[in-house]
């Protein structure tokens, strides 16, 4: 195994509490298995993950930040997720003006009743980071 | 008893430092003017005013300051958070802001610092002013945007309309009033005096939430997934804000990101202003231009209205000769240390200007009203179309890529 596949890592997804939380309950319930790095910070809705908290997970020692709200049109609180993915996709702007790798970061959508499309939204967050990683790109942690 | 003050001058325009020219002779403090810290024949002091942004070379600086003074004032925005020169740590400049190597140093932010405001900590005594929001006559409904605006007609109404109801971004959320107080002069607030703690990262998190009805590019997660996900590539967000860096984080970058790895030119004036749309650069040279702010920020200006065939009125080319000179002015009282002509000069400045920051001064004209000037229409400024291409005049030269951004800045002083 090489040390980039067998290296300990630590991903905050921020998960919202109809699709999202759904979506991973539902996988426990049918036995998906997925990542241990991942580690799910329960929130109201996706809307409630402020840039604030990602870039203090990030500073705090998180490898990677997922947000995982409902589907686009089916938020429980009207808007909560697309309003979120506004802001990462500025945060993503701003990590590249920076000259660091926009992939730590990204939001993500799931259905309560198909515990895969949470534990595919992991993956890849995984994926991500192991390429950001690969290419050095990314935030040092606790600056 | 009088109290023993030194005044520190850092790498920064030197506007803070000057600006303390005015503080009150007749006081009981006796006052020493410190041009380089690096030689300073290190004594006890009562107060230790530190103006301009800190590299890692001037710690050693910083340390005899904390041993010798009793108190350490952060005076301006460079010293207090890194300032307008922090956005070079994008390129790898690492900038120190001064409370983090003193604890309990006084913070007196401001780009310009207001001398009253130092007069009053030096005394002890520090007011930390209104929120801008409450200070401003513009009411915000915080409807969510449909399209962002990168400029706006000066004059054209909706005078009481919040900056960012019309969708052009103005940090106001996050900032405490200011003696300069740019948004009267019809430019939206950049933050120079936070009101809350990592405020780049609270304005770009309420902008993009305000930016709700901008189109933003979604994506099949593919795999097992089967739902949807943000997408990488750029969408109307992206292109609405061209500059996140520079517009949300344009006072606190060092202390709200980690140092960048873009490359550097290894200028750190040019590293500032690379990346920085061209509407943005006359208040940014006004801000960091210092003695030579004037200068810098009518070249900058007239290079492009020369290229693009914008047309100067008389009225505004007289006006801007009037600042010319007025900046000759300040450089002799400052050389000289003449208080009372310094204050005489920027009063000059800020009487066309709007402030020390140079707010009013844009292509084609001025963004808001001079007083006691014939009509606003015949000095107006223009709305700027954004063409690549190199710009030169006096001692500025730049190139700006498609999207209007700085790619290459240089400057020599005339």
């Amino acid at each position: 195994m090489s040390e980039n596949e067998s290296k300990k890592r630590n991903v905050v997804v921020f998960a919202c509490n109809e699709c999202g939380q759904g979506a991973m309950n539902t996988a426990g319930v049918a036995r998906i298995g997925y990542d241990t790095a991942i580690k799910i910070v329960p929130l109201q809705c996706s809307g409630q993950a402020n840039p604030v908290l990602i870039l203090e997970a990030l500073k705090d020692g998180a490898d990677a930040v997922g947000v995982v709200g409902c589907c686009i049109g089916a938020c429980h609180f009207v808007n909560g997720n697309m309003l979120s993915m506004h802001r990462i996709k500025l945060m993503k702007k701003l990590f590249k003006e920076l000259g660091y790798s926009d992939q730590q970061i990204n939001h993500y959508t799931a259905r309560a009743a198909e515990g895969e499309t949470a534990v595919g939204d992991f993956e890849d967050i995984m994926v991500r980071l192991k390429r950001a990683e690969k290419e050095g790109n990314t935030l040092p942690g606790g600056w | 008893m009088t109290t023993t003050v030194s005044i520190f001058r850092f790498g920064s325009c030197e506007k803070c430092f000057d600006e303390t020219l005015l503080l009150p002779t007749d006081s009981s403090y006796a006052v020493d003017r410190v041009d380089d810290p690096a030689v300073w024949a290190a004594t006890d002091i009562d107060v230790a005013v530190v103006t301009g942004y800190l590299l890692p070379s001037d710690k050693p600086t910083i340390e005899a300051i904390k041993e010798h003074a009793g108190q350490v004032i952060a005076f301006g925005t460079c010293a207090t958070s890194g300032g307008i020169f922090g956005l070079a740590s994008a390129k790898g400049t690492e900038i120190v802001p001064l409370p983090e190597e003193i604890t309990g140093a006084v913070e007196v932010s401001g780009c310009l610092g207001d001398w009253f405001e130092l007069h009053e900590a030096i005394q002890g005594t520090v007011s930390k002013g209104k929120k801008l929001c409450e200070a401003c006559k513009r009411k915000s409904t915080c409807k969510f945007l449909s399209e962002v605006v990168r400029q706006l007609e000066p004059g054209a109404g909706e005078d009481e309309a919040c900056f960012n109801d019309r969708g052009f971004a103005c940090s106001g959320y996050v900032a405490r009033q200011c003696k300069e107080k740019c948004i009267d002069q019809f430019t939206p607030c950049r933050a120079c005096r936070p009101l809350v703690d990592h405020p780049g990262i609270h304005m770009l998190s309420m902008f993009g939430t305000l930016m709700a009805n901008v189109e933003v590019g979604t994506e099949a997660t593919g795999g097992i997934a089967g739902t949807d996900k943000l997408a990488d590539g750029p969408d109307d967000v992206t292109r609405s804000v061209p500059d996140v860096s520079g517009l949300f984080f344009r006072f606190s970058l060092p202390v709200e990101m980690p140092v960048g790895k873009v490359p550097s030119s290894g200028n750190i004036l040019s590293d500032v202003f690379a990346g920085r749309p061209i509407e943005e650069l006359p208040l940014i040279a006004g801000m960091l231009g210092g003695r030579s702010a004037v200068s810098m920020q009518l070249d900058i200006i007239e290079a492009y209205e020369q290229d693009m065939g914008i047309e100067v009125p008389g009225a505004v080319k007289d006006y801007r000769a009037s600042l010319r000179e007025a900046e000759g002015q300040l450089r002799a009282a400052v050389e000289s240390a003449d208080a009372a002509a310094y204050g005489a000069a920027t009063e000059l400045i800020r009487k066309i200007a709007g402030n020390m920051n140079l707010s009013r001064v844009f292509f084609g004209g001025f963004k808001a009203e001079i007083p006691d000037a014939g009509s606003f229409d015949e000095y107006k400024a223009k709305i700027i179309e954004i063409k690549a291409g190199t710009y030169q005049a006096g001692g500025v030269a730049y190139t700006l890529d498609g999207e209007g951004k700085v790619t290459e800045f240089t400057w020599s002083v005339n």
